[in-house]
């Protein structure tokens, strides 16, 4: 056999360079000898190269982007704010919240309420609201918006009052007036946020 | 027992396509790493290739996004997508990071045996060599070499991605395996180039 022919016999490179052995053509050819043997490193270093790289992926935040496209495309929204009105659940979680502004308005009805204004005011400017959320205000107690919470808006009323709780000024003699308010929800029934419909404000 | 069933690409895809979130998760997990590194290889620079893998799969869930499984594997397809776009980004110059390939060659430690220029290039310093010689083979020889002998991609889904016959993936291939032997022979041992060209036997 000749180099020629040796060389149409072998498999292909990777396998055919480890698998060609102590092939007879070799013992006495010293340039396919070496030829093969170099093939042979190189066929090792590639697998090393390719062994060092294997671990190597996309950074998790290409998935991240991926799915919240995903979403946008399929349809499904990351936040989902709902307003309705579901009697009972609803209302027993609008007291809920109406408690907790309440305790809320007590607390900081105490004399420094004029520098607390200012520090919720700070507090709010911290917070990150999404954009479809536009004109709640996040309550003290809440943190940031979670981005994916399924929130709940019920409509409620309650003190004028409790808009200076919210760093928002009333005049002093409407302070005993009713207004209406958007309530936001988390699931746990806990007031996240709150937005005022008052025609001052619009 | 009975192995679990492992879904197919195109299952994957079929089940994407009608709003399957969990089946897009499949699919990339399954895919991206080797598609950025793919990227990575081809393009010497990390934003590039993670851009990249983003895009092959934004790709897929644009509606009709071209694939055609009469014509190849979707793995092939969405290496042919990666390719695409890698060849933009290079065309444009924008593969900003490059990888830690142009150290200083003068760094490279000299091989004590001068007559094994080729000697275990698992080592190290081997491989890192050799990682270089992938980069510095002209392009249609690297995609080759990235896509067969790194990924371990089958001549068919490389002649898919690479958009030409599988006698063109065979060619290419064993010229630039013979690149790479001459560049690693040249950059060890500078004095015996020659020696370790391919022989042309008689």
């Amino acid at each position: 056999m000749n180099c020629q022919e040796f060389w149409k016999t072998m498999p292909e490179f990777a396998a055919g360079v480890e698998q060609a052995g102590e092939h007879a053509h070799l013992a006495d050819c010293p340039a396919c000898k070496a030829r093969l043997r170099s093939q042979r490193e190189l066929s090792a270093g590639l697998r090393a190269v390719a062994a060092e790289f294997h671990k190597l992926e996309a950074p998790p935040r290409v998935e991240t982007r991926l799915l919240a496209a995903f979403r946008t495309q399929s349809g499904v929204e990351p936040v989902r704010t709902r307003r309705r009105w579901i009697p009972v659940l609803t209302w027993a979680a609008a007291f809920a919240a109406m408690l907790s502004l309440g305790l809320f308005i007590v607390r900081d009805r105490q004399p420094e309420a004029a520098r607390s204004t200012v520090q919720h005011g700070v507090e709010r400017a911290a917070m990150e609201i999404p954009s479809e959320l536009e004109g709640f205000i996040p309550l003290p107690n809440s943190g940031a918006l979670p981005a994916n919470e399924d929130m709940d808006v019920v409509r409620v009323e309650m003190p004028r009052s409790a808009m200076l709780a919210a760093g928002l000024e009333v005049s002093a003699d409407r302070v005993g007036e009713m207004v209406e308010a958007d309530v936001m929800l988390g699931s746990d029934g806990v007031a996240r946020a709150v937005r005022f419909l008052d025609e001052s404000l619009i | 027992m009975t192995p679990a069933l492992v879904e197919t690409d195109d299952e994957l895809l079929i089940r994407i396509q009608s709003g399957d979130e969990d089946a897009f998760l499949d699919l990339y997990r399954r895919r991206q790493a080797p598609l950025f590194r793919f990227a990575l290889h081809m393009s010497g620079s990390m934003p590039v290739a993670e851009d990249v893998t983003q895009e092959v799969f934004l790709a897929v869930l644009r509606e009709g996004c071209g694939y055609d499984p009469d014509r190849g594997t979707l793995s092939g397809y969405l290496f042919g997508i990666a390719r695409k776009l890698v060849l933009r980004h290079l065309e444009r110059g924008r593969s900003d990071v490059v990888l830690d390939t142009d150290a200083d060659d003068s760094a490279l430690p000299q091989l004590a045996v001068i007559d094994d220029p080729m000697v275990d290039l698992t080592r190290r310093e081997g491989i890192d060599a050799l990682r270089r010689a992938v980069q510095a083979l002209p392009r249609r020889y690297r995609e080759v070499v990235v896509l067969c002998d790194l990924e371990e991609v089958d001549y068919v889904d490389a002649a898919v991605a690479l958009g030409c016959p599988i006698g063109t993936v065979r060619s290419r291939l064993h010229r630039a395996r013979g690149l790479l032997l001459e560049k690693l022979n040249q950059e060890r041992n500078p004095r015996h180039a020659m020696a370790l060209k391919p022989v042309r036997c008689e």
